[in-house]
């Protein structure tokens, strides 16, 4: 009785990364340990996938 | 006046854009829905023939007639993070903020309604035809026997999700994916399902349209990549994201296709054929973008800024077309 779009599911990665910044509510930005804005840091960015389109999303399906 | 940014803490690619409107002096508050009643608190009042609104969060307070714009860019669920969350204190939150929301003169990035419906695919498909932009032969069907007369007609075919969503107990993906010719499509009637014209492609587009600004970028498909490998989320490819022109009959499809969305800004997925053509595939209202920007060097983010921090009419720029209005 499965429907045949879920014929072609596959699990989805979990992506248990810690992000190395945290969220600064006074400059509402993101930050990194070294005081550096997260995201002029595209090498950290590129690795994380943070703002990439992914597929598989929990909260949002329009990526 | 302000510009009020709806979305989570950890949405960096939000921060691209709070930068670039810090840069220009303009003032920003950013808060998630999630934390009202727990970080985030708000006020209107009714009274003498008027409404006056306020927001709250992290020190900052804005009335809401200050308000020059609303990016609802990835706003959690209202009052998730409430010392004690309720499915009826979510409604209760939702109503009241999005409600008096509504009641300003801002202008949304996209305003709460258009989003909504921009997010039904298959009314994407329809807008898109209209549009003038060419979409491959799609059917979305429970009847295993429509499944396979389609089949029978275009041997070559992909199954993706009509909705775009990821089924999570427990989590898994469903790509867009290739359906074999032999395939039994009997399991076609325990749920809706999508098939569409698989399109043999010889590169990926990703456009970004912010108002009547258009920035398109192209992956090429390698010439060695397997045909099962459909989407591009999934397909095994380090080559970057380059800026491309944009034909004109494809701009001219896409802002007729925003103006009848009523979105200011939407990532338009294409399939470009061996021709060249474009195909269309969806356009997501809320698509990310800080994946091209970095590869690119496109100034989207700067774009976007501009557009929240700007005044006139929200879809400025895009073409006027009232064989849409009432779509």
């Amino acid at each position: 009785m499965q429907p045949f779009t879920l014929n072609y599911a596959r699990p989805a990665v979990q992506l248990d990364v810690t992000v190395p910044y945290a969220y600064d509510s006074g400059l509402q930005l993101n930050v990194l340990p070294d005081g550096r804005i997260a995201a002029t840091d595209h090498a950290t960015l590129r690795a994380l996938g943070t703002t990439t389109s992914t597929a598989g999303s929990k909260t949002h399906f329009d990526d | 006046m302000t510009v009020l940014i709806l979305t989570s803490e950890e949405d960096v690619t939000a921060d691209m854009v709070v930068l670039r409107l810090g840069e220009a002096g303009v003032p920003v508050v950013r808060l998630d829905p999630a934390d009202l009643t727990n970080g985030v608190a708000l006020s209107g009042e009714y009274a003498r023939g008027a409404c006056r609104g306020r927001l709250s969060v992290g020190g900052r307070l804005v009335d809401m007639d200050g308000l020059r714009s609303v990016w609802l860019r990835r706003p959690g669920t209202a009052a998730a993070r409430a010392a004690q969350p309720s499915a009826w204190l979510t409604e209760e939150s939702a109503q009241a903020l999005y409600g008096m929301l509504r009641c300003t003169g801002a202008r949304w990035m996209n305003h709460p309604d258009a989003a909504r419906r921009a997010r039904y695919k298959p009314w994407q498909l329809r807008l898109a035809q209209r549009a003038g932009l060419p979409v491959p032969d799609t059917l979305i069907t429970t009847f295993p026997q429509a499944a396979r007369e389609f089949a029978g007609r275009h041997p070559d075919l992909v199954v993706k999700p009509v909705s775009g969503a990821h089924p999570q107990e427990p989590p898994r993906a469903v790509p867009t994916s290739r359906v074999a010719p032999d395939t039994d499509f009997t399991a076609v009637a325990y749920g809706p399902t999508l098939l569409q014209r698989r399109v043999p492609k010889r590169a990926d587009i990703r456009l970004t349209a912010v108002g009547g600004t258009l920035l398109a970028a192209r992956k090429p498909v390698a010439p060695d990549a397997h045909p099962d490998d459909v989407d591009v989320r999934f397909a095994p490819s380090n080559a970057p994201w380059a800026p491309a022109p944009v034909p004109p009959p494809v701009a001219e499809g896409v802002l007729r296709y925003l103006r009848g969305a009523e979105l200011a800004y939407g990532a338009f997925d294409f399939a470009e054929d061996a021709e060249g053509v474009w195909w269309f595939l969806e356009c997501n209202q809320s698509g990310q973008f800080g994946f091209v920007e970095m590869d690119t060097g496109q100034p989207i983010a700067a774009t976007i800024a501009d557009w929240l921090a700007g005044s006139g009419s929200p879809q400025a720029g895009l073409l006027d077309d009232e064989e849409f209005s009432g779509f």
